[in-house]
Order: structure tokens, then C-alpha cells, then sequence
């Protein structure tokens, strides 16, 4: 399960698609883009690297976390929607807008809810795509076995 | 008694918030991490409990309130609604929640425990609350699915192949059931061009009988879906004989009551002219789904799979209460939508309780086979006659909240002149208690069969009364409201007169409305509140 | 025209779907599922109105235009919004259920449900998909049609470990 091509392109692309994560996330809001977009985009991602390195050593790698950073997106989500009432309501939004050299930025409890959606896909879809791969490889073990044994016995 | 109204989001950030919690600290070592999961659901389904109730208190006194969730102005942003109804469910939902809670801790096995079953219950609980407040029919698609998704991973968390199969089934049809529910919301939204409940009520007046019906028939078949109405109910019996029986109990608390609420709640308010012209219709659908229930209830050979045959036989009734709410008699418009209430909380109550005590038998004695129990009431002297009282207090005995439900009903639907349908639910009561009957005698009458399971291995050290003490609980609220019966049926009058009264409702979510937009009732159908002439001579 | 194609898309998306899920076997099931979810969503959007606009995005040259032209020129983004949430939650479920479908497969070596499994034996259906490589358990006999949805029918830890080793 180790495709040394694979593991070359895993080794340069992973990290720039995590990076398109973190832009498509950060353009959100006002254009295109968005936590949901940006967690797929960051799922699919390490995918290259269950896919290179094989299911058992991505899970070795990230396994443990993924629940917990489905829960923390959760916790952030919440929060966004506590701090809204500070702002008068539930799900309020409140924005913070300053100018850094001329450029305006600006960072907000929507912001924060994105950031929740993009833990909790990013969580969720690996929990999904570790599992299936999983099973996948130990199919795929099996019947290799199982072929072996058939040779045998035509043997 | 009035509050402020931010605190109608409280029913689902609680949930939302603790769960996340416990989902956030899952790679903590195993003890550890248990111990602070359950720590945090008992926290949370108990403050749960107290805003539930404090909202209940508010909502009977102070009468409907309404909340923009992020201050949107109506109908743009979603809306929370609370009225007396929601108040009762939530009540009852988290009343539900907090008695399960220590039953799942004394029973629940390490592996589940491991899964993230707290957690789970939480978000389950979260799915409730929104579905319960929301004021936006696409919002309450939304928490439909994450009630769905949280019942599907409780369904499913252990993994036995008969889990597997009765979770296929499950997610499938109510999948299928929550796309019609989506389809509804999109043609309400293509053709009134809102999804703000309350925006729909005003524009459904105006809007073309086909649309009415192309809705109602969407939302009948989704919500009869959730709720295991006659033709679309068997995801119920072919999936909740499989997980732990905590869960099953709690299920049958929450998720067909949920479906049934929300009938309760969107057919008054849309377009209670049609609960009058489709009554035949909904009769047919409440007797068959009454009938086929009790009568499928016979063929079960394990306890769980009878009790839940007896789930969807008893919604029948609901359903019976719903379709007269809006039919003239004696005793006002809306009691019928009354005693439904006042039935739903009887069943959330009593079914519960018989699912508790029967899976504790079930957990205790290794199967759930009746054939294979018997004799247990030397044994178990107390769960006996819990396990009796409740069996009685469904099949509609004296001194029992079943009782006063099911005479109130009856009374409501013969004097609407509904005669075939009261003489069904009376044979179909006449059947519930022989199935009752046989089934209390196969557990707990004769001699044993078996011993219980030596050694038990007990999760918690005071397991037999964490077990035993909520079914107790529940038994005597049912027998509570069976005896003080005259305040819990005002309680239910006041919440089915909020319930259908659409103009306070609309008024509540914007009260911008001028009285030109309240013109919400068709002509032919008189929804005023003024007591019948027959009704104020009987008092 | 558009709103004809569309209507029809979603017809035969919805016939499509159905259909699958008559079937036997638990891939044709997740495929029509995600069929239907498709049909479902196709018609969500079609509830907006299918203008050509500029996207319904208010940037600070928009907003002085006022709020006349903002209604008129600018498609309708509420449909959007519902499909991607149904989307979502499509995506959520669908995954679960293909877990589920990819467990049980684990758990008997075959592509059909107890029930579907007891039609078969007992009917002895010449067209059941029946390969070779399902061995039946040892309980076979105990597949009455009547009896399948019993656990301890096919909860028979044994015969299932030997089939999912086979």
C-alpha cells in the first residue's frame, strides 16, 4: 500500500492543498468559498495520504484527533453563536474591522462559526474516509490470501 | 411571568455546547474520559430540565413569545417559537432524558460507553429541543437530521449484525421521509415564497387548494413518516428491538413524539380547514395504524418487539385527537387537540416506563423472549407490579393517566360524531389490554424458566436501583395525572388553545402585522374560542 | 422550457431512484438514495427563480444602487443556501449508510439483508444473485420467512465469523 510515486506527489501536494484549505477558508464570508468548502478541500488532502501511505499509518498519524477536532469545531461553533450575545443576540454577528496599510481586515463570529464548520467536516469526513479505506485494504488482504490459496491448490 | 426572550435559544445551545464537549476530550484515557463525558451529560440534561421548565411556567402564564435567532428581522432570519405545546415537550422530553440518564449509566457496557453514547445522547436531545422551538419549516428539516443522525448512531453503536440490519432500514426510510419533508419546504418556498412558519400561515389563506394540498400531503407523509403512521411505519418495529434497551426507551420518548408534534403543530397553524375536509382521511390513517399496531403486536415473540408494535398502535390515537381538533362540539374547538397532548404526554410516559422495566428484565435475564422468561414476580416483586401498574396505565385502566386520555378522547370523537372510529379504538383498547395481559404474564407469572445471569457484571454499584428507580418515578406521575387529572387537562387546554390560535401566533413572531395581513382564516371556518353552549351548561 | 427540462430532470432522477431502491442489494440502495437526494435538491432549485442575474452578493458598489434593482436583477440565493445545507446533510447520511452497508457486507460476505437472504433460500429463486463464495451458516434451515427477523437468527456469532473468513 505504499506507492513510492504516490508518496513523492503526497510529500509536495498535500501541504499546498492545505494551503488552498486556509485560502478558499479565509475568502469565505464575502465570496466564494467557506468553511465547508475548505474542510472538504483539506479532507481531501490527507486522503492523498491515506492513499500513498496506506490507511493504518495516516490513522497512526491523525487518528486520535479527529473526533476531538469534531468536537472543538462544534465548541467553536457554539461559542460564535454565545458571543453573538454580546451583541444583543443569539447568533448575532459582531466584526471587528481594522486597517493594516491601507488594507482592511476584518475578523468576526462568522468567521469563527466557519472555522467550526471546516474542524467538524474535516473531522467527520476522515473519521468516514479512514474507516472505508480500512475496510478496503482488509478486503483486499483477504482476497489476496484467499488467491494465494486457490494457486496452492491448483498446485 | 415574562423573561427574556434570549433565553429560548437555551434549548438547543445547552445540548449543542456540552456535547461538544464531550466529543472535544475523546482522546483522554478511557476512565478518565467516561467520568468526565457523564459528568457533563448529567449536567447538561439537568439544566436542560430546569429551562424546559422554566419555559413551560413562562409560556402558560405569559403566553406565546417569539425570538430571532442573530436579531434578523422576520421572516428573514429563523425564528424561535415557544407556546404552552412546546413548553410541554420540552418538559417532557427532558424530564425523560434525566430519568434515562442513570439507567444507560448503571447498564450502559464499556464498549458503547467508548462510541461516544453520552455525547450522542446529548445531540439527540439537541435534534428534539430545535425541532420542538424552531419557527421555520426548513430549520426544522435541519433538526430533524441531526436528531436522525444522532438516533442513527445510537441505533447502530455497538455494531451486532441485527443492530446493522434494523440500522439499514432505519436510516433508509427515514431518509426517505425527510426528503418529502424537504420537498415540502421547497414547494412552500416556491410557491408562498417564505419558510417562515408564521409567513406561511398569513400567505396559505390566499394560496390554491391544489398548493395546500401538494403541502399538507408532503408534510403528512414526512411527519407520518418520523411518527410511524400507518402506511410508513415499518422502520419503527424492524429497527428498535436492536440497540440497548436504554436507547430503545429513550427513541420511544422522543423521536415518534417528535413527528407527532410537529403535525400538532404545523396542521392547525397552515391549514386547519384541511383537518376538517380530511378527516376521513386521517381517520383511516389513525384506525388502520391503531389496529395494525395492536394486532402486529401479537405475533411478537420478545418483549422489546412488542412494545414497539405497541408504540405505533397507540400514535394511532393521536392522530384520532388530532383530526377532530378542529371539528365543532360540545366542548370547544381544540379539545380534541387537547386530550392528544394530554395522551402524547401519557404515552411518552407510560411507554417509557414499560421499555425501562422490560429491558432491565431484558439485561438482567440475558433474553428478551417470552417464551423463555416467566416467573420472575417472586423474584422481582417490585418491578412486578411497577411493570403491571404501567402495563395497565397503556391499555387505559382506572386510576391511570391512560385512562383519563383515552376516555377524553373517546368522548371528544363520539360527540364530533366520529362513531366508527371511537368503537376502533375502543376494540383496539380491548385488545392492548389482552396483549398487556399476556405479556406481563409471560415475564413475570409461571414458573421460571431461567435463572438471571450469574455473575452479573455490574457497571455501576447500585444497579438494581438505578434501574428500578425511574420506572417508579414514571409510574407515579402516570398515576399523578390519572388522579389530579382536571389541572393537567387545563394545562393542555391552554396549550391546545395556543396551539391553534394562528393569529397570536403570528402576531407573536412579527408584530408588525396589521390586522389586514391576519386575515387568516377562510370564512367558512369559525376558529373562535368561545365555549359552546353545551359546555358552559356542564359546568 | 427551462422549468419543463427541469421538471422532467427531476421526474425521471425521482423514477431513477425508486427504482434502484426496489432492487435487490445495498449498493443499488445507496445509489438510489443518492438519486433521490439528487431529485429532491434539483427541485429545491428549481422553487427559486432560474433568472440570469449577477451573483447575490452585496458589495459596496451594489448597495448604492438601492434596493429596486437589488430585487430584480439578482438571483434568488435562499435555494442555494437550502440545497447546499440538504447537501450536507445528504452527504452525512449517505456516508453513514455506506458504513453501514460496508459493515454488513464485512459481517456475512454478501450484498443482501437477511430478508432478501430468506426469499432466497426459501423460494429458491433461480434469478437471486446466490454466488459461491456465500457460504450459507449452519442455521440456514432457520431462515423461515416468518422467522428472519428474529436476532438469534442470524446473531449466530459462529457461522458469522465463518462466513466472513470465507
Amino acid at each position: 500500500m505504499t506507492e513510492i510515486y504516490l508518496r513523492l506527489v503526497d510529500k509536495i501536494l498535500t501541504p499546498i492543498i492545505i494551503l488552498i484549505a486556509i485560502f478558499l477558508f479565509l475568502r469565505g464570508h464575502d465570496l466564494p468559498g467557506g468553511g465547508f468548502i475548505a474542510g472538504l478541500v483539506a479532507a481531501s488532502a490527507i486522503e492523498l495520504t491515506i492513499l500513498a501511505r496506506g490507511a493504518e499509518a495516516t490513522r497512526d498519524r491523525y487518528g486520535p484527533w479527529l473526533i476531538p477536532l469534531a468536537g472543538l469545531g462544534l465548541v467553536a461553533a457554539a461559542t460564535a453563536a454565545l458571543l453573538g450575545l454580546y451583541g444583543g443576540g443569539f447568533f448575532r454577528s459582531i466584526w471587528l474591522e481594522f486597517y493594516v496599510f491601507d488594507d482592511k481586515l476584518k475578523f468576526g463570529t462568522p468567521q469563527l462559526f466557519d472555522l467550526g464548520v471546516m474542524f467538524v467536516v474535516i473531522g467527520m469526513a476522515l473519521t468516514y474516509l479512514l474507516r472505508l479505506s480500512e475496510a478496503a485494504e482488509a478486503t483486499a488482504v483477504k482476497q489476496a490470501a484467499l488467491e494465494e490459496r486457490v494457486e496452492e491448490s491448483r498446485l | 411571568m415574562s423573561l427574556h426572550p434570549t433565553i429560548l435559544s437555551l434549548p438547543v445551545a445547552i445540548p449543542l455546547l456540552f456535547g461538544a464537549l464531550g466529543m472535544l476530550i475523546q482522546s483522554l484515557p478511557l476512565a478518565r474520559r467516561l467520568q468526565i463525558q457523564q459528568t457533563l451529560v448529567g449536567i447538561a440534561i439537568g439544566a436542560n430540565l430546569v429551562v424546559a421548565v422554566i419555559l413551560l411556567v413562562s409560556a402558560l402564564t405569559g403566553g406565546p413569545v417569539a425570538y430571532q435567532m442573530g436579531l434578523w428581522v422576520p421572516p428573514f432570519g429563523i425564528t424561535v417559537y415557544l407556546d404552552a405545546m412546546t413548553g410541554i415537550m420540552l418538559t417532557m422530553v427532558g424530564l425523560l432524558s434525566v430519568l434515562i440518564y442513570p439507567f444507560a449509566l448503571a447498564t450502559i457496557d464499556a464498549e458503547r460507553a467508548r462510541l461516544g453514547f453520552f455525547p450522542m445522547m446529548l445531540f439527540l436531545l439537541m435534534g428534539a429541543n430545535g425541532a420542538f422551538i424552531t419557527g421555520d419549516l426548513f430549520n426544522l428539516y435541519v433538526f430533524y437530521e441531526v436528531l436522525l443522525m444522532a438516533s442513527f448512531v445510537l441505533l447502530t453503536i455497538g455494531g451486532t449484525p441485527s443492530q446493522i440490519n434494523g440500522g439499514i432500514r432505519y436510516v433508509v426510510l427515514n431518509l426517505m421521509g425527510s426528503m418529502m419533508l424537504l420537498l415540502g419546504a421547497g414547494i412552500a418556498y416556491g410557491t408562498l415564497g417564505t419558510l417562515n412558519m408564521a409567513h406561511i400561515a398569513v400567505r396559505m389563506a390566499d394560496a390554491p387548494y391544489p398548493v395546500q394540498a401538494m403541502i399538507g400531503g408532503l408534510l403528512l407523509i414526512a411527519f407520518g413518516a418520523k411518527a410511524a403512521l400507518f402506511p410508513v411505519f415499518f422502520w419503527l418495529p424492524s429497527s428498535y428491538h436492536t440497540p440497548h434497551p436504554a436507547v430503545t426507551a429513550l427513541f420511544s420518548g422522543v423521536l415518534t413524539k417528535v413527528g407527532m408534534y410537529s403535525m400538532f403543530r404545523v396542521f392547525p397553524l397552515f391549514f386547519p380547514w384541511l383537518l376538517n375536509s380530511w378527516q376521513p382521511l386521517l381517520m383511516t390513517i389513525a384506525g388502520l395504524t391503531m389496529v395494525i399496531g395492536v394486532l402486529g403486536a401479537f405475533a411478537q415473540p420478545t418483549i422489546r418487539r412488542l412494545l414497539s408494535f405497541h408504540i405505533i398502535s397507540q400514535i394511532g390515537y393521536m392522530l384520532m385527537g388530532l383530526a377532530v381538533a378542529m371539528t365543532p362540539n360540545p366542548y370547544g374547538i381544540g379539545f380534541g387537540l387537547a386530550l392528544a397532548i394530554l395522551f402524547l404526554v401519557h404515552n411518552q410516559i407510560v411507554k417509557t416506563a414499560l421499555l425501562l422495566g422490560g429491558g432491565a428484565v431484558e439485561l438482567e435475564m440475558g433474553t428478551g423472549k417470552l417464551n423463555e422468561l416467566g416467573g420472575l414476580v417472586k423474584l422481582r416483586p417490585v418491578q412486578a407490579t411497577i411493570f403491571f401498574i404501567a402495563a395497565f396505565a397503556l391499555a387505559g385502566f382506572p386510576p391511570t393517566s391512560g385512562f383519563i386520555g383515552k376516555l377524553g378522547l373517546l368522548e371528544v370523537t363520539f360527540s364530533s360524531g366520529q362513531w366508527v372510529i371511537a368503537g376502533v379504538s375502543v376494540f383496539v383498547s380491548l385488545l392492548t389490554t389482552m396483549s398487556m395481559i399476556r405479556l406481563w404474564q409471560y415475564i413475570f407469572w409461571g414458573k421460571p424458566h431461567r435463572q438471571p445471569l450469574t455473575p452479573r457484571r455490574q457497571a455501576h454499584s447500585n444497579q438494581a436501583l438505578m434501574t428500578t428507580a425511574p420506572v417508579v418515578i414514571l409510574v407515579v406521575l402516570s398515576l399523578l395525572i390519572g388522579v389530579v387529572a382536571q389541572p393537567m387537562l387545563d394545562v393542555a387546554q391552554t396549550a391546545a388553545n395556543q396551539a391553534i390560535d394562528r393569529a397570536a401566533y403570528v402576531k407573536a413572531v412579527n408584530p408588525e402585522l396589521t390586522e389586514q395581513d391576519l386575515r387568516i382564516a377562510p370564512p367558512d371556518l369559525h376558529l373562535s374560542n368561545t365555549p359552546h353552549p353545551a359546555q358552559v351548561a356542564g359546568r | 422550457m427551462t422549468a419543463f427540462m427541469l421538471a422532467l430532470l427531476v421526474g425521471v432522477l425521482f423514477a431513477c431512484g425508486a427504482y434502484l431502491i426496489l432492487q435487490r442489494g445495498q449498493i443499488k440502495l445507496v445509489l438510489g438514495l443518492s438519486l433521490l437526494t439528487h431529485a429532491v435538491n434539483l427541485a429545491l432549485f428549481g422553487t427559486g427563480t432560474l433568472t440570469r442575474g449577477a451573483p447575490p452578493i452585496v458589495s459596496e458598489e451594489t448597495e448604492s444602487l438601492g434596493a429596486a434593482i437589488l430585487f430584480t436583477s439578482y438571483a434568488d440565493p435562499l435555494p442555494q443556501a437550502l440545497i447546499l445545507t440538504a447537501i450536507v446533510i445528504s452527504f452525512g447520511v449517505t456516508a453513514f449508510i455506506v458504513a453501514l452497508v460496508f459493515r454488513r457486507d464485512a459481517l456475512t460476505g454478501s450484498d443482501l439483508l437477511p430478508g432478501e437472504l430468506a426469499a432466497v433460500i426459501n423460494t429458491s429463486d433461480p434469478f437471486a444473485e446466490f454466488s459461491l463464495r456465500m457460504k450459507l451458516p449452519d442455521a440456514a434451515d432457520d431462515y423461515d420467512i416468518l422467522q428472519y427477523e428474529l436476532d438469534e437468527v442470524y446473531d449466530h456469532p459462529e457461522s458469522e465469523a465463518e462466513v466472513a473468513h470465507e
